[in-house]
């Protein structure tokens, strides 16, 4: 009885104060005026605790509390929450404060809005989501969100991250594992060291006073420099499946045994297929592009998310039966194709994007959204990406690229770095024969040229009409006002991995009349328009993700009866960046010869740097629109 | 001769024959077609369509709709793969007015080896979604897409709403043949109209049929003490009202850029419930007339009852307006405090959600709990206030009377001598600046007696900027000056709605963004929130490499920074109109001060162009003074909508502009 009512009374003494700190953190007027800098909304205190009972069960528990400062930082009160059949929604409340700190309105779980979960790309999923739809009377207002969930799976083991985005900083944020589960658990943290993060065991960490992060143009991803926090459980289960996870390697060959092994059983009638398609093709290579086609001819891209949370591909025969399936489906099924005739390659796991992305190769866990096949070729590897009807074999450019990526092996997991597109292979060349006349007006033919990366940025355009063609073209050179496009015609060399643009175009009035003089931008066809913005004080680290090379040549008639009035400097400069040269030579008669070269490498730079990025690119810009001046010779 | 015309007629006649329609008789022709001989560009083609829209009775239950769907779509190549999903959307608001989607059948067909291979659709690529608590979505995928091959479905779906979608006669892709019927009881009285502002106009059949619902009836009739339960059948006789089209060669629909909404030039059927008659019941008139369906709407509780509901701010508006005599400074009064008192909550409508006092209470609402609530507040005051009801650009033009032509309301405040138009619903809305989503043509003004008239809802005012631009040139190339920039109704509506969340460094950002060489310092903004003010900008700025020096002379464009850099009208032809919105009048006055040791060599021309008489006008006036050059750039645009027969006159008349913006002036040493 006694020891009873001691802790009752230790509970009342406790939480009144906790009480009173909340009631504060309802004001919005008592926020430090620097959390406020670049922020649209300050997280108050979060507090997230994550109970693991066992390998199939955990406790989920968060609550927090949102000051948003204005409409842009409406999303960030965070009140969602994901759920599917594994998950146990016991808490969901919101309440609702005004800048006074008064209670205004109080939301519980039957009220929040219940959607399908699925986004733009995905045909169905089985997720759902409960979030909260709320429109503010005023700003600022708080936003206090409580929630409790239960898992069952247990393979996604919440993170942290101290800092949630740009344009929101935090007061108090607070993360917890309290882990009776007798399974250990592993943590990784990043950039803990460059921000203020207290550390109370590997389990308990706590931050106060992080500031706003503003986003600035070339700057890494976020959580290349973000604090962030990983948590992985050693033995786990997702969906009724028990996984280990002590490393990629056993990490890796439980998705081998449990996700993907079973799944791999194609038709007899394919099998056949398969092996006559192959059967005089001489090299593992070359029947590994056999495969690929096929599949390329014979599916497309479906994205349907059911079962093991959305890890475990559909069966081969079903895709091919139904002739689609999603990254994992289609991967797999080519997988399967090769299996069959013994061609190597293995299941891939990847971060896919524009933006560089790794899997962590010092902590396995569940990471990854996208599937992708690799075949080994000597030393190296080779990339299919399976979801594409049209790439060329082995081209993986601008979404798998460059990153680390986890192969899927018999053995076990294995973390290899994807091909990397050099500055050189990203070549655009473009050549281009002009006729001037004496008012100014041009006829051009161009034929372009691209490869590596550039080969991805200049490829699609084929497919649209006609009419969007054009108009594309008339946006790619729109410092050309009066730009006519008669004709484009492609040929796409996806052996040589090489796409060729070949066009013939006219434009009134190129050449701007001045007095008696005309003007003349010998760089007609690709020019540099823009510089990086300026940043009086940049924060941020820069970064040049793909490196690439252009190389131009223009020959230029003007008509007998001009001559050059003032011909252009040759220009030539080289730094750490890159090299850019350009210069206009005159041939026999009427002929100008213009060259121009531009190389940009992929590097990593402190922020200090990015000044001199900058300048680097002004001048590129400003040589690019260099004029030269055209008089009559009477 | 003879005998020539006679084999052609036989071999025309044969293709006729050879197409068969029915589900599953698709051809070897149709799966061989490589792409459509008229539409080459086509990914793919509506080989065949029917739909059928009737409806049953069910006793209990009443009339039951009836959308029965066939399809057969050719796919000629990846692009085209898209058309072998499909996603219907059915309403399942409540279980007595849900719809369900029946009978899905579906197979795709390739050609392999000259044989034709089917693939049914299965379960497995049937997907049910609960999409909200309003809406669910059936989607399907077809197997096997490859390109050439052709996919056929059908579907029916039911509903016990009367209304009745629109029926689409054109898609972005080719219909080769369209067979469409629409049956109607004639206790529900629909009208039919054609979208007028389509380029493809079908032609319709409209005829009768004849219809008998059996009715059965059980009686308990006790004769002698003795129960015995009947079975009575009755039958009744009514008319099915019947519109049909058969339709061949069907054009795609084209897009567009700056078009307001492309479904306003989609050929298509509206059709909209008129009156519901049940014999021996009296009518029920719902939309004969714009009076009718303005009245209809008036009607609605949701609608008339909530203009005069006064309670729940009586108090509070009395207290607001104490000592308050001038009736346009009650309306601002009113107008502020009902933009401060319930904010938005993203929802449409011309009928109240919440509905206003609960709205009023609760500080949020959807359109007509804000702008009803408002009117009815102006009223209150003594003010001349009415409803406007308006569709939003999305919605359509409202061509024809109907309830759902409509779909947004705002508020008009009539004075002696004009119409202020009031939308509370947006932060930096005021008298006649309303969100321009609203400002779609016509509006309906509805009166407190229920008689109603058109009101003009596009802009007459000019929306300004005026920038004035000060340049001191400097012989290392350079300019830095100041700039001043002022702009008035919708342009200052825009600024603030875009800049609204920024801060001073963010808009410098902004500013410089693309500009080059441009420092930008002592920013300044001025009223952004006081919305009855132009809002003002200014700035300093350095410029380097300002002007370019090719063999000792010197170049310059006098707008700097501020010239633009592109015509963005860049197609040959438009189908459809360019929407402007508003009016606008841009002016630019800048004066520049010559670095020393130079004087003018060349000096641009002063010019005026024009468009279509006055409806644009463009002036470039050139002056020089000594070391000081003056130049005044003004454009007015006066009308809102450029018709695609005035295009290439309109992209002329700007491509001239534009040369004339970015034409240099040269200097010389002395």
């Amino acid at each position: 009885m006694r020891t009873r009512f001691l802790l009752l009374l230790w509970f009342v003494i406790v939480s009144l104060p906790v009480m009173a700190q909340d009631e504060k953190l309802f004001q919005s007027y008592t926020i430090p005026s620097d959390l406020k800098e670049n922020a649209n909304a300050i997280i108050r205190l979060e507090d997230t605790h994550i109970d693991v009972k066992a390998y199939n069960k955990m406790v989920y528990t968060n609550k927090r509390i949102v000051t948003i400062l204005n409409s842009s930082g409406d999303s960030k009160h965070g009140a969602y929450m994901g759920y599917d059949k594994n998950t146990n929604i016991k808490k969901l409340e919101v309440k609702i404060y005004n800048s006074r700190g008064d209670e205004i309105k109080k939301i519980k779980k039957g009220d929040f809005e219940d959607v399908s979960a699925v986004d733009g790309g995905t045909l169905y999923s089985d997720s759902r989501v409960k979030y909260l739809n709320y429109t503010p009377t005023d700003y600022p207002y708080t936003v206090l969100f409580e929630t409790e969930v239960e898992y069952t799976s247990t393979a996604f083991l919440p993170g942290w991250r101290p800092i949630e985005g740009f344009y929101t900083s935090s007061q108090n944020v607070n993360y917890k594992i309290i882990n009776n589960s007798g399974i250990e658990i592993k943590i990784k943290t990043s950039n803990f060291d460059e921000y203020q993060i207290e550390k109370y065991s590997d389990f308990h960490y706590s931050a106060k006073n992080l500031l706003a992060i503003k986003p600035e143009s070339y700057s890494p991803p976020f959580n290349s420099f973000a604090p962030d926090l990983k948590a992985s459980l050693t033995e786990f289960d997702m969906e009724g499946v028990k996984g280990v996870n002590n490393n990629w390697a056993d990490f890796g060959k439980w998705m081998n045994d449990k996700l993907i092994r079973d799944t791999q059983i194609l038709p007899q009638q394919v099998r056949d297929e398969i092996r006559s398609l192959t059967a005089n093709a001489k090299t593992n290579l070359e029947k590994a592009k056999i495969v690929y086609e096929y599949m390329q001819n014979k599916t497309r891209y479906i994205s349907v998310q059911v079962g093991i949370g959305g890890w475990k591909p559909m069966l081969a025969s079903d895709v091919d039966r139904l002739g689609y399936g999603d990254c994992k489906g289609l991967t797999n099924y080519t997988k399967a194709m090769l299996d069959e005739i013994g061609v190597e390659n293995f299941y891939t796991v990847i971060y896919g994007g524009r933006d560089v992305r790794h899997i962590d190769d010092s902590f396995s866990s569940v990471q990854g959204n996208h599937v992708i096949l690799c075949v080994p070729n000597e030393s190296d590897y080779l990339w299919l990406e399976c979801t594409s009807q049209t790439s060329p074999f082995g081209y993986n450019a601008n979404f798998t690229d460059d990153r680390d990526a986890l192969i899927i092996t018999p053995e076990g997991g294995k973390i290899v770095h994807t091909k990397v597109y050099s500055t050189e292979e990203n070549l655009l060349t473009s050549n281009a024969v002009i006729v001037l006349d004496e008012q100014g007006n041009i006829k051009a033919d161009i034929i372009t040229k691209s490869y590596g990366t550039q080969y991805g940025q200049h490829e699609g355009i084929q497919n649209q009409t006609e009419k969007d063609q054009k108009l594309y073209f008339k946006k790619y050179w729109s410092y050309i006002n009066a730009l006519d496009i008669s004709s484009v015609t492609y040929n796409n060399d996806k052996d040589k991995i090489e796409f060729t643009e070949t066009f013939n175009v006219a434009a009134e009035r190129y050449a701007a009349k001045t007095g008696d003089r005309l003007l003349l931008q010998p760089n007609l066809f690709n020019r540099l328009e823009n510089a990086p913005n300026r940043y009086s004080n940049r924060k941020l680290p820069f970064e040049i993700d793909r490196g690439f090379t252009d190389i131009d040549s223009y020959e230029i008639n003007i008509p007998s009866s001009l001559e050059v009035e003032a011909l252009m400097e040759p220009i030539s400069i080289k730094n750490k960046f890159g090299e850019y040269e350009a210069s206009l030579t005159k041939t026999d008669g009427n002929k100008l010869i213009y060259k121009r070269k531009f190389i940009i490498h992929k590097g990593n730079y402190p922020k200090e740097e990015y000044e001199n990025y900058r300048a680097f690119n002004l001048e590129v810009v400003k040589h690019d629109k260099s004029k030269i001046v055209l008089k009559s010779k009477s | 001769m003879k005998k020539l015309v006679f084999i052609t007629f036989l071999c025309i006649a044969q293709i006729a024959i050879s197409q068969n329609y029915k589900f599953g008789k698709v051809s070897e022709e149709e799966l061989l077609e490589k792409t459509n001989p008229d539409y080459p560009e086509a990914n793919a083609t509506v080989l065949y369509k029917k739909q059928q829209i009737s409806f049953e009775y069910i006793q209990g239950k009443g009339f039951i709709q009836k959308n029965e769907i066939q399809e057969r779509i050719k796919i000629y190549n990846k692009e085209g793969f898209d058309y072998a999903t499909r996603l219907v959307r059915l309403y399942d608001g409540s279980s007595s007015y849900g719809e369900s989607l029946n009978g899905l059948k579906a197979v795709t067909y390739n050609l392999d080896g000259g044989k034709i291979i089917e693939d049914k659709l299965k379960k497995d690529g049937i997907f049910e979604e609960e999409t909200n608590k309003n809406w669910k979505t059936s989607k399907f995928t077809m197997p096997n897409i490859k390109e050439g091959c052709v996919i056929e479905f059908e579907y029916t779906i039911e509903s016990q709403l009367s209304g009745i979608d629109d029926i689409e006669f054109q898609e972005l892709i080719p219909i080769r043949k369209l067979e469409i019927k629409l049956k109607t009881p004639e206790y529900y009285v629909y009208k039919t109209f054609l979208n007028p502002r389509a380029s493809y106009i079908p032609v319709l059949n409209n005829s009768k049929e004849n219809r008998t619902i059996t009715f059965s009836n059980k009686e308990r009739t006790t004769t002698n003490r003795v129960s015995s339960t009947q079975n009575y059948t009755s039958t009744r006789d009514y008319i099915d009202n019947v519109v049909e089209a058969n339709l061949s060669n069907i054009p795609p629909l084209k897009t567009e850029s700056y078009v307001d909404n492309l479904s306003n030039y989609q050929a298509k059927l509206i059709v909209e419930l008129e009156r519901i008659q049940y014999p021996g019941e009296s009518i029920e008139y719902l939309s004969t007339s714009w009076e009718k369906v303005t009245k209809t709407i008036y009607d609605y509780p949701e609608f008339g009852d909530q203009l005069n509901k006064k309670g729940y701010y009586n108090s509070d508006v009395d207290a607001i307006l104490t000592g308050i005599t001038d009736p346009q400074q009650k309306a601002a009064i009113i107008f502020n405090y009902v933009k401060s008192k319930v904010k938005w909550n993203e929802y449409h409508g011309y009928t109240t959600d919440a509905g206003v006092s609960k709205a009023y209470k609760e500080g949020v609402g959807n359109v007509a709990d804000i702008n009803l609530m408002l009117t009815s507040m102006l009223r209150y005051a003594g003010l001349n206030a009415n409803p406007v009801l308006v569709s939003t650009k999305s919605n359509g033009i409202p061509l024809i009377p109907t309830r759902t032509g409509f779909n947004y309301v705002i508020c008009a405040l009539e004075t002696s001598d004009s119409a202020i138009l009031l939308d509370a619903t947006q932060k930096f809305s005021t008298a006649d600046i309303l969100p321009t989503k609203a400002l779609n043509w016509l509006g309906r003004l509805i009166r407190q007696d229920g008689s109603s008239d058109w009101i003009e809802l596009i802009p007459k005012i000019s929306s300004r900027e005026s920038v004035s631009l000060n340049i001191k040139l400097n012989s290392d190339l350079s300019a830095n000056g100041k700039v001043r920039n002022q702009f008035t109704n919708y342009q200052a509506f825009r600024v603030r709605d875009r800049f609204e969340n920024y801060n001073t460094d963010e808009m410098i950002e902004s500013l410089e963004k693309g500009k080059g060489e441009l420092e930008i310092s002592n920013f300044e903004i001025e009223n952004m929130n006081d919305v009855s003010q132009p809002v003002t900008q200014s700035y300093d700025y350095v410029f380097n490499n300002a002007m370019e020096d090719i063999g000792g002379k010197l170049y310059l464009t006098p707008m700097l920074f501020l010239a633009p850099d592109e015509n963005p009208f860049k197609e040959n032809v438009r189908n459809y109109p360019i929407d402007y919105v508003y009016p606008i009048a841009d002016k630019y006055m800048i004066n520049i001060m010559l670095p020393d040791g130079y004087a003018i060599e060349t000096m641009p021309e002063s010019v005026k162009y024009q468009f279509n008489i006055s409806d644009g006008e463009f002036t470039y006036l050139a002056r020089q003074n000594g070391n000081m050059l003056q130049f005044t750039i003004s454009l007015d645009l006066n009308k809102t909508l450029v018709l695609p027969s005035d295009y290439e006159q309109y992209k002329k008349f700007y491509q001239l502009m534009i040369e004339k913006q970015t034409e240099k002036v040269v200097l010389k040493k002395i």
